[in-house]
């Protein structure tokens, strides 16, 4: 007798999905601005300072008062120049980087519906573990876990 | 007789390694026209830099695939062993370019229902909380204790890389389906164990798992490592998953992969907080990884690759070497 395949979770395809096209865009944002970057002038780091003391072994402070004459920026502060290449870089990065957070989401949501799931044994146990990491991943990305300066 | 033989390679080999590399780095260490070349790179124009970059970090991505590795794994050793780019910028895109990589690769393992999304998130509380206080870890050590933290982070990752050749050497004991004798009582409560489809065998694969409370202890290892130095931790969960949980090897690489792109991606925002993320060096670390990868997945199948492994035990040697010879110089030791 011919086995059938196993139906996979849902919660793990919808994780799958969202992590694999929000990581897609994220990254070609992250393609186009560094395009913009190297061969456009429209920069809040200048390329070649940049370059230069980064590749002497320079901290991230001394970069930043290099490149810019100012203390470092932490955090989102490429929300505020997403007009400049490295400032729409940055944000492609960053939109990669939340691609887990909205998979995770999106896998607790999946969990929660899925009759399948609901129907196995320790069904609740996993579905704490999935919002865990999703309020971990969350307060991550919100920079509410953080090193204070 | 060819057992004693391969043994004896073995050992011959485990001396051999680290006394090239050390010869090797002493010798480009003392020699003028290497550091004339070093200090010419300081005057690369930014579009060079991108190409030599992404050809780098293009043959990193094959090379580790052909050695069944992520191409995290290797990229922060060798940028922190070979490169003068401060450690906390490198570990930031180290972590940055293993999660990418497997954000991108996780899809396929899951719309297949070969990833166990039990285990997956079972292990990823402990693997992702240690991986952030390991992050937070890497920010206190690099605002606070200066070159002395930047000694210690370069020493203790050339401990660890010099280890993760160890385990390359010695992991030939991985099995495809291992099998379950006894289930633990914990293991039993959690109802972790699964099937899925497997294509070689055209049937139900269904599988036990076991010592769930050992193998949720070592991630927590894994984690602070993976976080404290910014680097994939594949090398280590599949070893955990298939060798302590008893997981089929296929089902333990896909949620390591699957996992790396949950944990890393907690780890990787105190690093982006504390300002690490460069996107003229992040960008083409991560285009070059994941092409590496897609190349290197396409000709696996092709070619023998089982010299790769061997080379990739070299390299990790030499990259480990080369970290404690840093972190020595920085302290004032040699």
């Amino acid at each position: 007798m011919k086995q059938e395949r196993p139906k996979p979770p849902i919660s793990g395809i919808i994780y799958g999905e969202f992590a694999f096209w929000i990581a897609i865009i994220g990254c070609t944002i992250a393609t186009i601005g560094i395009m913009w970057y190297i061969f456009g002038s429209h920069h809040v780091m200048d390329p070649q300072i940049f370059l230069t003391h980064l590749l002497r072994g320079d901290t991230v402070d001394q970069i930043w008062k290099a490149t810019t004459g100012d203390k470092s920026q932490y955090g989102y502060w490429f929300l505020n120049k997403l007009s400049y290449s490295d400032g729409l870089a940055l944000a492609g990065v960053a939109i990669s980087c939340w691609a887990a957070v909205i998979g995770t989401w999106g896998a607790f949501v999946g969990m929660l519906v899925s009759p399948e799931e609901k129907s196995r044994k320790m069904y609740y146990l996993y579905l704490i573990f999935i919002l865990v990491m999703a309020i971990i991943l969350t307060l991550c990305a919100m920079g509410v876990i953080r090193l204070r300066h | 007789m060819e057992k004693i033989k391969k043994r004896w390679l073995k050992i011959a080999f485990f001396i051999l390694a680290p006394l090239v590399s050390i010869a090797t780095l002493y010798a480009a260490q003392i020699n003028p026209q290497v550091a004339k070349m070093t200090q010419h790179t300081v005057g690369m124009s930014p579009i060079m830099f991108f190409i030599m970059l992404l050809i780098v970090t293009t043959i990193m991505g094959i090379v580790a695939v052909l050695a069944g590795v992520g191409g995290g794994v290797i990229f922060t050793p060798i940028m922190m062993g070979f490169t003068p780019i401060d450690s906390y910028i490198i570990r930031t895109t180290g972590l940055f370019v293993a999660m990418a990589g497997a954000l991108v690769a996780a899809r396929p393992f899951l719309k297949r229902g070969i990833t166990n999304i039990r285990l997956l998130f079972s292990a990823a509380v402990p693997y992702g909380v240690c991986a952030v206080i390991g992050a937070l870890l890497a920010g206190y050590i690099h605002n606070t204790m200066g070159l002395t933290g930047e000694a210690f982070i370069r020493g203790a990752l050339g401990i660890i890389v010099i280890g993760i050749g160890f385990v390359f050497i010695l992991a030939g004991g991985r099995t495809e389906w291992p099998e379950v004798k006894t289930v633990d009582g914990f293991t039993e409560r959690m109802a972790l164990d699964m099937n899925y489809w497997e294509d070689s065998l055209n049937k139900v694969v269904h599988y036990k798992v076991t010592k769930a409370w050992l193998g949720l202890l070592l991630f927590c290892g894994v984690g602070l490592i993976s976080g404290l130095f910014g680097m994939g931790a594949g090398w280590a969960m599949v070893p955990v998953f298939n060798l302590v949980m008893l997981v089929p090897l296929k089902v333990a690489a896909t949620c390591s992969k699957v996992l790396i792109s949950i944990g890393d991606s907690a780890a990787i925002w105190p690093y982006i907080e504390g300002g690490g993320m460069f996107p003229l060096f992040a960008v083409p670390c991560m285009i070059g990884l994941i092409v590496g990868t897609i190349i290197g997945t396409k000709i696996m199948f092709k070619i023998k690759a089982g010299w790769v492994r061997w080379l990739i035990i070299v390299i990790m040697f030499f990259a480990g070497i080369r970290l404690l010879l840093k972190a020595g110089k920085m302290l004032h030791w040699i």
